[in-house]
């Protein structure tokens, strides 16, 4: 187990390494993240609808965008000169791969919003600071629902020659719960409603992860077999 | 008969297909330690494949293999990270392996000649230079077998010399190796063995103790009539 | 047996299947428009019910059924469970178009506009999209080993999803009439309503059956045609 953990905290580390040191994806991911919060913000009309109606919308169809993006570079830089193959010659456990993975996507994507928010904030005019802490449990346990199932889907999708169009086409639908009740509750939470009311949604979310997070752990040895 | 505890490798009834038709067809192979086999044949033949197998990176479809011990592989991709230096990729192996990193690594860095480069990230290598970083990789956790799939492919004069030289001295120190290449010239001199893979089929596996390496290809190319 | 063999065998079983499921359709169309009395507030176009209803079940059904056989592949590792496992996403999907389009035909003169964006049309949109996914995946992977495994996975994942989808539009809120049949109390139709639904939905679950049967031998055939085709080479 503990060499599990081990071995997971290094392959994260590596893909935190070489992203910190390439940036390709994480800018990408950022400024398209800007461009869809803008881009929604403008294709309205003002005087019908306010910021603030559109405005959760906004913030997660822009982080399950921006997540979309990234999540295909986490099994890209393990293709290029076959490393991967060189992880699984060592005795390291298939799942410690999985679990490598899904926290340096986690931290890819966490950044990410973590930057988007404060121009979300700016751009929509909305009163995040109500329950601030509130909010970000929600996003937290949102990213981890579509961040398990992309990590898994991008290693099946990298097989296929069509990679970025494959990743979408089969991670859309896994979005809807955690999309719909992100939604739901950032409304709810910019409204001012408490948490305490809202229970149904984050049980929702709540058993989502749990369900997934095991699901996709899992079964990812099963994607890498040859 | 030599003892079994010798044995690094043994394969049995491989097979191997792919997209329905078959790549590989009831190989049979053992190496024992010192050997190394020059494993030839022609493109499409499935050395990859059967390199991948013994490897374990392929599942056979059929058949079994047996490695009681470690393997290292140097394939036709050098298997590392192109953002990272040739000492971080060499690091991050080892923590995998569990092998305590700094020393080993700036060792193996050495025993290649890379040591003045190790710290330059490994996207900016030469073919020739990717490969030795590639052999350091392999040999991090001390195996008992090196597997080699066309090692001297796109490398100049002077990087081939230097490789066989290292192929040498694994030879010498009593790794068993299996190598696939074309070049019988230049690896005639390191191999022990050679066989022959036709058409996914493992023929003979003929000694070349006392004998010409073109001569015992020859030979094994005659088999195919 | 060869696959050649089984294909045929089951091929014919299943056009038998799909005939007697046919013939029940007619008389199911028969009885729906003709004995069973029309719905008060919705009129003439209610009567949809009795095909969207069953659909969706079908289509929730062989939804199921792929995944079940999913994880029975991962298991087993034998290729014509594979093969089932497609050919139920198949005939799947199949119901699943024929539910989204009744239900654009239902709403359009009970609430006015073709599509509307309820909650029960939009799951079925989603459960369909990933199906139709996994079927493009399937097309785009050449060896049956890897293709097998990566159905497998996405078979096991759409199960588990279902609930979680259904879930979502329980809490969303809707248009879509309120559950009249799958409510915990007794459902609230007139029982010759009932009859009728209940007789479709059972002409409905064979017409899976016999489709299932004969598309899983169309995938027999298939792969022994490819397992010829290698050799021959």
């Amino acid at each position: 187990m503990r060499a599990l953990v081990r071995a997971a905290w290094h392959i994260a580390l590596k893909d935190i390494a070489i992203e910190w040191r390439t940036k390709t994806a994480f800018a990408s991911g950022l400024v398209f993240a800007v461009l869809v919060l803008a881009v929604l913000f403008f294709s309205r009309d003002p005087t019908a609808v306010s910021s603030q109606d559109i405005a959760p919308g906004a913030l997660w169809v822009t982080f399950t965008f921006a997540a979309m993006l990234g999540l295909n570079r986490a099994f890209l830089l393990e293709r290029e000169m076959r490393a991967l193959d060189g992880i699984l010659l060592t005795p390291v456990p298939k799942a410690a791969i999985f679990w490598g993975k899904f926290g340096a996507n986690l931290v890819f994507v966490g950044t990410i919003e973590a930057i988007s928010l404060p121009l979300f904030v700016l751009f929509y005019d909305v009163p995040i600071w109500i329950q601030l802490g509130e909010l970000v449990l929600v996003i937290a346990m949102a990213t981890i629902a579509f961040v398990a199932v992309g990590t898994l889907l991008s290693a099946m999708a990298v097989r296929t020659r069509y990679a970025e169009l494959m990743l979408p086409l089969l991670l859309l639908p896994f979005l809807v719960p955690p999309l719909v009740g992100g939604v739901q509750l950032t409304a709810r939470l910019l409204e001012g409603r408490p948490l305490s009311d809202l229970g149904g949604w984050l049980r929702l979310i709540g058993a989502f992860d749990v369900a997934f997070v095991t699901l996709a752990a899992l079964l990812f040895p099963v994607v890498l077999d040859e | 008969m030599p003892p079994s505890a010798d044995v690094v490798l043994s394969a049995a009834g491989i097979a191997r297909r792919f997209a329905y038709r078959p790549v590989l067809t009831d190989v049979a192979l053992t190496l024992r330690r010192g050997e190394v086999l020059l494993l030839v044949g022609p493109n499409g033949a499935g050395k990859t494949t059967l390199l991948r197998v013994l490897s374990g990176l392929l599942h056979p479809s059929a058949g079994h293999v047996n490695r009681p011990g470690a393997i290292g592989m140097v394939a036709h991709e050098a298997m590392l990270y192109p953002a990272l230096t040739a000492r971080e990729n060499l690091r991050f192996f080892a923590r995998l392996h569990g092998v305590d990193g700094r020393a080993r690594v700036d060792e193996l860095l050495e025993q290649v000649g890379l040591a003045s480069r190790a710290d330059d990230r490994v996207g900016t290598f030469s073919r020739g230079m990717l490969q030795r970083v590639a052999i350091a990789r392999a040999l991090l956790h001390e195996p008992a077998l090196l597997l080699f799939d066309e090692p001297l492919s796109g490398l100049d004069a002077t990087a081939s010399r230097t490789l066989v030289e290292l192929l040498q001295t694994f030879r010498e120190r009593g790794t068993a190796m299996i190598i696939v290449s074309h070049e019988m010239e230049r690896l005639g001199r390191v191999a022990t063995h050679m066989a022959r893979l036709a058409a996914g089929r493992l023929g003979p596996v003929e000694s070349l103790a006392g004998r010409n390496a073109a001569a015992v290809f020859a030979d094994l190319m005659r088999g195919d009539l | 047996m060869t696959l050649r063999d089984s294909a045929t065998r089951i091929g014919r079983a299943g056009m038998v299947v799909t005939w007697v499921a046919l013939a029940g359709l007619a008389a199911v169309y028969v009885r729906a428009l003709e004995y069973t009395p029309v719905e008060v507030n919705q009129g003439a176009a209610q009567k949809i019910f009795y095909v969207h209803v069953p659909a969706a079940w079908s289509a929730l059904l062989a939804i199921s059924i792929t995944g079940l056989l999913s994880m029975l592949y991962l298991w087993l590792k034998d290729r014509r469970i594979d093969l089932a496992a497609a050919a139920s996403a198949e005939v799947g999907v199949a119901f699943a178009t024929v539910m989204l389009t009744t239900g654009p035909i239902w709403g359009k003169p009970i609430w006015g506009t073709w599509w509307t964006w309820d909650a029960r049309l939009t799951s079925t949109l989603f459960l369909f999209l990933l199906f139709v996914g996994y079927l493009v995946m399937r097309g785009v992977l050449v060896d049956p080993g890897v293709r097998g495994r990566l159905s497998a996975v996405i078979g096991i994942m759409g199960l588990i999803l279902v609930p979680f989808i259904h879930l979502t539009v329980y809490m969303f809120r809707t248009l879509h009439p309120a559950p009249i049949v799958l409510k915990p109390s007794a459902p609230s139709l007139p029982p010759v309503m009932l009859v009728t639904l209940m007789s479709s939905l059972g002409v409905f679950t064979l017409l899976y059956i016999g489709f299932m049967m004969q598309r899983y031998a169309l995938g027999l055939l298939h792969e022994a045609r490819e397992e010829e085709l290698a050799h021959a080479s």
